[in-house]
């Protein structure tokens, strides 16, 4: 944005925050909200976090939260999509943003996680709605999903690749979900998580933490 | 070539109406619209409530050329009666001069009230961008038709093809709408026409409570 909008644009005021954004998307069932509710767990007692879900039926993501008492309540938002969950985080992100500022205004936190909706491969967040991305897929998907490829699979900041310990149910091999992934997506990262057998995600903690050093 | 008219037209412009049914989803789930007979029974009585109450402030905001901004804001909010609907209004407010005022920097979205409601910033997007205000109440009902009509495809899986032509055929009804608010954008703010259905009121309020919606109104 140019010098020449600032005198005459209060509604677009530049971030003054210093929190981390970040996005978590993936098709359903894949453990976004899982995902977003061990992050809670693990980092909220040394950092302030809030948490945003886009869930196709609105609230539903956000009462998993709010039940499993992750944050306290007022720390968890959802917002409504209108069936279309890649429009709330890609084309017309302006829900979201409303509801990001309104609680980076009340929290200031460090942290502010962004579920998506559950959607399918095409889904990807806006570079003006978070600062990460984070791609959750799953190995009871198949084994293929990685190379499928998709802007989550192949622009996301960090794929996760959750369920691990389904692998053997499913006949998925994940030496080709690795050899895949790396082929897609070159020098981003990718992590193997089984989320219900190691709910403290430290790969994935431990990514953030980096982003957030990074950040100040 | 009328660029602004048209991108404000346009429903892939980001200002935050995807979220939004128009009062459908609750209808949908009370039952009142089935179909395309009810969709339209309920588009043109919604037309000639909340489209003429949003055309005819909008209308008026433009014609005031950023004049009386706040008496405009008091009126619009005078005439949205359920809490959820004026929350969602000022919100959908918020959202639109993020985008208009990145689109067309102007000192009236800086004259505005804090989180103005919709149809205001709306008629304030007519003064950034020169139009005038027949162009500004043919936006406002543009936007009422559209919103509600998108949702009943969406929520029904009801014929697209089918839901374009009636929103075309109710062309008669939207431009006799703007009429009635262009006639009236030179009156008395206070005399700003105020139609209400007050099923849509109490509809609102009832889905603001649902635990299982898809879209905020």
């Amino acid at each position: 944005m140019g010098a020449v909008h600032g005198d005459h644009d209060r509604h677009h005021l530049p971030r003054t925050g210093t929190s981390l954004r970040v996005g978590i998307g993936g098709p359903v069932g894949s453990g976004k909200t899982e995902l977003v509710a061990c992050l809670c767990e693990t980092l909220s007692a040394e950092l302030s976090v809030v948490a945003v879900t886009n869930d196709v039926f609105t609230t539903e993501d956000a009462a998993i939260l709010a039940r499993r008492a992750v944050l306290p309540l007022e720390r968890i938002v959802g917002v409504q999509t209108g069936c279309c969950p890649h429009t709330a985080i890609r084309d017309d992100i302006s829900e979201n943003l409303d509801t990001v500022e309104e609680l980076e205004r009340r929290f200031d936190p460090d942290l502010v996680l962004v579920e998506s909706g559950g959607d399918n491969l095409t889904a990807t967040f806006s570079r003006a709605l978070v600062d990460v991305q984070i791609f959750v897929i799953d190995v009871a998907g198949g084994d293929k999903v990685p190379r499928k490829g998709g802007p989550g699979i192949t622009t996301s900041d960090l794929l996760v690749i959750n369920k691990t310990d389904l692998a053997p149910l499913v006949g998925a091999d994940l030496s080709v979900m690795a050899r895949d992934a790396a082929v897609m997506r070159g020098d981003l990262p990718t992590v193997f998580t089984s989320l219900r057998h190691d709910p403290e995600a430290p790969q994935v903690v431990e990514f953030l933490r980096s982003r957030l050093r990074s950040k100040v | 070539m009328r660029s602004a008219l048209l991108l404000l037209a346009d429903g892939r412009l980001p200002s935050g109406g995807h979220a939004h049914s128009g009062g459908v989803e609750a209808a949908v789930v009370d039952g009142r619209i089935t179909d395309l007979g009810s969709l339209e029974a309920f588009l043109v009585a919604r037309l000639r409530t909340v489209g003429l109450t949003e055309a005819a402030v909008a209308a008026a905001t433009t014609h005031r050329a950023g004049e009386h901004l706040a008496e405009l804001d008091a009126e619009a909010d005078a005439r949205t009666v359920a809490e959820p609907l004026r929350a969602a209004s000022r919100r959908l407010g918020r959202q639109l001069a993020r985008v208009a005022g990145r689109c067309w920097p102007h000192p009236v979205f800086v004259a505005l009230p804090d989180d103005a409601h919709q149809p205001v910033v709306l008629g304030a997007c007519g003064i950034a961008t020169g139009l005038v205000v027949e162009e500004v109440a043919d936006l406002a009902v543009h936007h009422a038709l559209t919103t509600p009509a998108q949702a009943a495809v969406r929520l029904l899986g009801l014929d697209p093809f089918a839901v374009a032509a009636l929103v075309a055929d109710l062309a008669p009804v939207a431009a006799g709408v703007a009429a009635v608010a262009v006639a009236s954008a030179e009156g008395p703010i206070e005399d700003l026409p105020a139609p209400s259905g007050p099923r849509f009121e109490i509809a609102a309020v009832e889905h603001a409570g649902r635990d299982a919606r898809l879209f905020a109104t």
